[in-house]
């Protein structure tokens, strides 16, 4: 298995500029997720990784060495689609074992190695069925095991799960996930769905029209965003912006906020006086009397959710935080509240043009 | 009572329009095969087997049917080679490039039959411009005898038939998800590979009506034979025509029609037969 570098790829279709300088690096068994709106360049990526485009400046790197002029049919990887591009002419089993045919590996080696694939993503007695008289979650496995079998250095997988209902997407997440970890290929996975990237992924890169925003583990992504444009793809995310940016040395910031100073955590490097938002996931917030919050503010929605009760809260500067309360809460719109925030999960970024 | 589906109705002015211009037809025509030979009219009083017998006892004739149908086929495979490349650039061109595309192939077909192949007696003649470019060229040093020949023949009946091939192929081709090009690269295909064993079984729900086509026109194609071929060389259709225009020999000219289509069905026949796995699993 190889450790993945992507640096500085580039990619540009007449006028428009896909992907502006994507750096990426997949150690050996990681499975890194691009995640994004469509049109950030995460597809566009991996079809430079997969070799179906050649990217106009950069470079990547499979265990140290340049891929960039080994042709697709050369690069060993296995590539997933979103619509499984499963041969509509071939049985299941003459799907996954093509590749080993044109590899002209010996009929006994070829049957065992697909019974085995087939076993492993739980096929058994579909072999001589076409593609369309399968269902599409057998489907998207037959497309997975298609890849594996031929003992990929890397998997590629572009929105695997898109075109199943929900209650599949969770089944064959799983499978994707735990199949890459025993395996322990390198695996880059496309998603615009940030709770398949959180759970699976070693690392995330957040992608924002043709760059990476940020590249780091779906913890840090989720509590550590670099940006706003990073916490709002991630998350229910409030946002308050703030005055007075202190440095207090080793990424701490003391802040003016919504009335109140605080001090905490937030993106290393924002210089004194700079304008910065912070970050107030609604797990960080919790309702208090009045008097004891941080924060005050007025009620100004709730809905009884049935495990949570959400609420809006309206701030003296107008600024809005929603939080989600204990079901049984008793307010109503109108009240007076506190807000307690809980300073570990409250975080500090700069702003940034959107 | 119950109504008939409307679904039915609908299918009536089409049955309508086959049993009168194809079924009553064909029939009289299959009739008439039957009957014996006229003295004073087209077509005798009784029926005989006579013209049947007459065809297959006789070699002339053997030969003919022969040379018509492996004509055919000939024009049929020339025609699918010819047809594949451009039905596949014509498949990736989009926008006004389509449609100009689509304009060239048609053309064939926007000249009238007896223009289109007097413009080949033209070119191919001993000091038409075909023979003269070939020996400009230093090609060829003195003028090739093209026309009367089966090679003009055939060449002649590939070229009007080229967009009957093209079309569906065209159709089939562009029914090819991309993906599965590259799925299949990403298997390790080459671009050979590609072609063998994706795109050419996938684009078969269009190389069948086209290979179909062909074939039924050019078994039947009758003036440009006529026009090309000269008097050394027999088709069927020309026979045929002769015998019922020419000498007025009603049932034997009827007896030939019916050896020649029922033998265009038996290869056509055979030909779906064999390929009727291929385009079960190749149909979208």
């Amino acid at each position: 298995m190889a450790t993945v570098e992507v640096r500085d790829l580039r990619k540009r279709y007449h006028n428009f500029l896909a992907l502006d300088g994507v750096s990426l690096k997949a150690e050996s068994g990681q499975l890194v997720t691009l995640l994004g709106p469509s049109g950030c360049g995460k597809s566009t990526t991996l079809r430079c990784l997969a070799g179906f485009l050649e990217p106009n400046g950069g470079e990547i790197t499979v265990a140290g060495e340049s891929i960039l002029s080994t042709p697709a049919n050369r690069r060993g990887f296995g590539v997933v689609f979103q619509n499984y591009a499963l041969f509509p002419h071939m049985t299941v089993a003459e799907n996954i074992g093509y590749g080993l045919k044109l590899q002209k590996v010996s009929k006994s080696e070829l049957t065992s190695r697909v019974n085995e694939v087939m076993d492993l993503v739980r096929l058994d007695g579909l072999s001589d069925r076409l593609p369309r008289e399968i269902s599409g979650g057998q489907q998207q496995r037959v497309a997975l095991a298609r890849a594996l079998v031929l003992k990929p250095k890397l998997l590629l997988l572009d929105e695997p799960l898109a075109n199943l209902d929900a209650r599949l997407r969770d089944e064959v997440r799983w499978l994707i996930r735990d199949l890459q970890q025993q395996s322990g290929i390198t695996a880059f996975y496309v998603t615009h769905d940030q709770s398949e990237a959180m759970a699976m992924s070693d690392m995330v890169a957040v992608m924002k029209a043709g760059r990476v925003a940020q590249f780091a583990t779906p913890r840090e992504i989720y509590q550590k965003p670099t940006e706003r444009y990073v916490a709002d793809f991630t998350g229910e995310a409030n946002f308050l912006s703030c005055t007075d940016v202190t440095p207090q040395g080793d990424g701490r910031y003391a802040i003016a906020v919504a009335g109140t100073t605080l001090e905490l955590g937030g993106v290393p490097g924002i210089a004194s006086g700079a304008p910065a938002e912070l970050l107030l996931r609604p797990e960080a917030l919790e309702l208090t009397m009045p008097e004891s919050g941080t924060f005050r503010g007025t009620v100004t929605k709730s809905a009884f959710l049935g495990a949570a009760l959400h609420c809006e809260i309206t701030l003296p500067d107008d600024s809005i935080l929603k939080l989600s309360a204990e079901p049984n809460t008793q307010v109503t719109t109108g009240d007076a509240v506190g807000i307690a925030i809980d300073r570990s999960h409250a975080w500090l970024m700069p702003k940034v043009a959107p | 009572m119950r109504l008939p589906k409307p679904r039915l109705l609908l299918a009536v002015p089409a049955i309508a329009l086959i049993f009168v211009f194809m079924i009553l037809p064909i029939t009289n025509m299959a009739e008439m095969s039957f009957r014996t030979t006229g003295t004073s009219e087209p077509f005798g009083e009784d029926y005989t087997l006579a013209h049947y017998s007459r065809i297959f006892g006789d070699a002339y004739y053997w030969g003919v049917l022969v040379r018509s149908l492996l004509t055919a086929a000939t024009v049929t495979v020339l025609c699918l080679l010819v047809s594949y490349p451009i039905a596949w650039h014509m498949s990736k061109a989009k926008g006004m490039k389509a449609v100009f595309l689509y304009a060239c192939i048609a053309s064939p077909l926007m000249t009238g039959v007896l223009v289109r192949n007097f413009g080949w007696m033209i070119v191919a003649a001993l000091n038409g411009p075909l023979n003269e470019t070939l020996m400009a060229l230093g090609i060829i040093e003195r003028p090739l005898r093209l026309l009367f020949t089966q090679g003009l023949v055939i060449l002649a009946l590939v070229h009007v038939f080229v967009p009957f091939m093209v079309l569906p192929i065209n159709n089939a081709l562009r029914n090819i998800s991309p993906t599965l090009i590259e799925a299949s690269t990403s298997m390790g295909a080459s671009r050979r590979d590609v072609f063998r064993d994706i795109i050419l079984p996938l684009s078969f729900p269009g190389i069948y009506p086209g290979v179909i086509l062909v074939y039924v026109l050019a078994v039947a194609a009758f003036v440009t034979p006529a026009l090309l071929g000269g008097q050394m060389v027999s088709y069927m259709p020309t026979l045929i025509i002769g015998e019922l225009t020419g000498t007025f020999q009603w049932p034997f000219g009827s007896a030939l029609a019916i050896v020649l289509s029922l033998s265009t069905v038996i290869v056509v026949a055979i030909f779906t037969a064999l390929t009727a796995k291929l385009m079960e699993r190749s149909k979208a």
